[in-house]
């Protein structure tokens, strides 16, 4: 969490030198991008999307778990509302990273501070906060780190959808449920212990007995918040937070 | 087939709230200090929404894909890699396809 002490002596700087470090420090991990990218455009096209809308929106997005989501509820009519908010449900840890990091970038003019955070992930936070940690003060190596993910996204992307596009029927190669096993592994690094997987259990709870009463994506809504309240009731998991 | 307008303007919201959560939390720290309560509560929120996501895919779907699933969590307590569980439940479930169904 972000040191209140330290945010007076940081001043951050901005420069492209900055940016090509962070962008080299990330080249080999980026490679890790490539296999769920690849899945990201295969499933977009099981799903219904055109090469187009899901090149676009790897683009503008570029937000992984987020996108695998929104597939789920990719149907007509699109439930607008529902896809806004399961996409702000899973994409809210970025929240936490962006305060973390806060005190490395706030000090910076507003279109430094929103070039450091627009492509923020958890890839670049974990690199360049342990950079930062260790002296780093040009906040460009974190969009030069999430540049060289977005580039390597984007490529993969690509090879996904036209891949899906020529090969057609992708749920006899399994591509449809890559996501629920993506999910499952991803839910399972975030359960450090069985006190910490309470609150999930609830929520698939939740999502169960809401899913025949709700409209397409509010069981998943619900669910999340119910998780969230009753993570809160956790003492234990407060105090080490804070 | 989701007609094209809408699929574009659902990409942009999408997009809209990702960057409003990319650069959400800095810009709260500028005016208040996020709480312990709400970090632990961000925190179970992310776990749970996506538990949730894998549990309605379950209940809207079958033998196979409960299959995959139940693979790729082995998978993960084993290796620890998201990369080789996904890569164990595809093969899973193509398997299935070919020789079951």
């Amino acid at each position: 969490m972000a040191d209140a002490s330290v945010t007076s002596t940081i001043r951050p700087i901005f420069t492209f030198r900055g940016l090509t470090r962070g962008a080299q420090r990330l080249l080999p991990v980026s490679v890790f991008v490539l296999p769920f990218g690849i899945a990201y455009g295969a499933a977009a096209i099981d799903a219904g999307m055109t090469i187009d809308q899901a090149m676009v929106a790897s683009l503008v997005m570029f937000a992984g778990a987020s996108q695998f989501a929104a597939l789920d509820l990719w149907q007509t009519p699109l439930p607008l509302l529902s896809l806004m908010l399961v996409v702000l449900a899973v994409n809210a840890r970025h929240l936490i990273l962006g305060a973390a990091i806060s005190p490395y970038v706030n000090p910076l003019p507003a279109h430094h501070w929103l070039g450091a955070l627009m492509l923020l992930s958890d890839v670049n936070f974990a690199d360049s906060y342990k950079a930062m940690k260790d002296g780093e003060r040009d906040a460009a190596h974190i969009l030069g780190g999430g540049l060289m993910l977005w580039c390597v996204w984007a490529i993969a992307t690509a090879i996904g959808v036209f891949a899906g596009s020529a090969l057609g029927n992708l749920e006899r190669f399994g591509v449809d449920v890559v996501m629920a096993a993506f999910f499952g592994a991803l839910t399972l690094g975030m359960v450090p212990n069985l006190r910490r997987a309470i609150p999930v259990a609830v929520a698939c709870a939740v999502a169960v007995v809401t899913l025949p009463i709700l409209p397409a994506g509010w069981n998943i809504i619900t669910a999340a918040l119910a998780g969230g309240f009753v993570g809160m009731l956790d003492p234990k998991a407060v105090r080490e937070a804070g | 087939m989701v007609d094209a307008p809408t699929a574009y303007l659902a990409i942009f919201l999408m997009a809209l709230v990702t960057l409003g959560t990319r650069v959400g939390g800095a810009a709260i720290m500028r005016f208040v200090t996020l709480s312990p309560r709400v970090t632990v509560f961000l925190e179970a929120m992310s776990a749970s929404v996506l538990a949730a996501i894998v549990v309605t895919f379950l209940m809207n779907n079958g033998t196979r894909e409960a299959a995959a699933v139940g693979v790729a969590i082995l998978v993960m307590l084993a290796t620890r890699s998201a990369v080789w569980s996904m890569v164990a439940a595809l093969l899973l479930a193509a398997g299935w396809t070919v020789l079951i169904s």
